[in-house]
């Protein structure tokens, strides 16, 4: 407890951090696909998409020529709990149009490890129309990749 | 080592079944701590000519996991008595609904043949 009435303990997060405003990458392979990375470090799955970015799968925007048009992702990862909903809503809110959202590992796919627990977000489809859903607990960075072309596949036929 | 899809050749990517060696036992059904093993089975009798009394045996008639729940801890391939769940590196089996990642008998044998 802080002095007086305040409570020192209201924001969890390092000074700086800035939940609602996403990165954007495209992936390295394949420009066209731009994917925007809601990163507020939810949980174990984050290490994974970090990975992808570490491995050159996914790269800074700003470093590589992509077409300004084209559908714009939002990646959602990690375990969203009913307190970061909003969050994850406020982002999806921001995405430019034409947009998808993309769901990656097992707890933004369905609660998964904590389906049974009260607090998390039974998938995050209850937020946000998802698009694709990519399993694995974590996925690997290249299950990532996947998952995208898949979601670029199917804009492409439809 | 890696394989032909270009990742570890033992990765945990997803979970293989071998129908023929199981014995709708249950042991990863109760044993797996996202209950995401779902099995069904019936009994049939086998008789024998000379045979003391016939011998049942259980045919397993539906088996599938679901991915979307799944935490991939492995604990059904190592506790499996007949092997016949075992990791394959595949990734590449996004879906586009939840229950698209409930997969059944057919899929799950087909991990790891393509590159047998
Ligand atoms: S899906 Fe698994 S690895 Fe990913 S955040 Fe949830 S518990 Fe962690
Ligand atoms: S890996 Fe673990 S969570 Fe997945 S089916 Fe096997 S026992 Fe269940
Ligand atoms: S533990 Fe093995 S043999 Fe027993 S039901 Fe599961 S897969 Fe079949």
């Amino acid at each position: 407890m802080g002095s007086g009435n305040t409570l020192d303990l209201v924001n969890p997060c390092p000074p700086g951090y800035q939940p609602s405003s996403p990165r954007t990458y495209v992936v390295a392979a394949d420009p066209s696909l731009r994917v925007q990375i809601l990163d507020i470090g939810l949980a174990c799955c984050s290490l994974e998409v970090g990975s992808a970015i570490t491995t050159g799968l996914l790269v800074d925007s700003a470093t590589v020529p992509s077409p300004d048009h084209g559908t714009t992702i939002l990646l959602i990862s990690g375990t969203v709990t009913d307190a970061l909903a909003p969050a994850v809503l406020r982002a999806w809110e921001q995405v430019p149009e034409p947009k998808a959202a993309v769901s990656f590992g097992a707890c933004a796919n369905t609660g998964g490890p904590y389906w049974d627990a009260p607090s998390v977000t039974k998938g995050v489809d209850q937020l946000v129309p998802v698009s694709v859903y990519i399993p694995g607990c974590p996925p690997r960075p290249e299950a990532l990749i996947a998952g995208l072309r898949q979601l670029r596949d199917e804009i492409t036929v439809n | 080592m890696t394989n032909s899809i270009g990742i570890p050749a033992q990765a945990h990517g997803v979970i293989a079944l071998t129908a023929s060696a199981c014995t709708s036992c249950m042991i990863c059904v109760r044993e797996c701590p996202a209950w995401c093993i779902e099995l069904e089975s019936h009994d049939e009798e086998v008789t024998e000519p000379g045979a003391r009394r016939p011998r049942t045996v259980s045919v397993l008639d539906a088996f599938t996991i679901d991915f979307g729940l799944c935490m991939y801890c492995g604990i059904c391939v190592d506790l499996c008595p007949f092997d016949a769940l075992a990791w394959q590196p595949d990734f590449d089996y996004a879906a586009g609904s939840p229950s698209g990642l409930v997969q059944g008998i057919n899929e799950l044998e087909s991990w790891g043949k393509s590159r047998e």
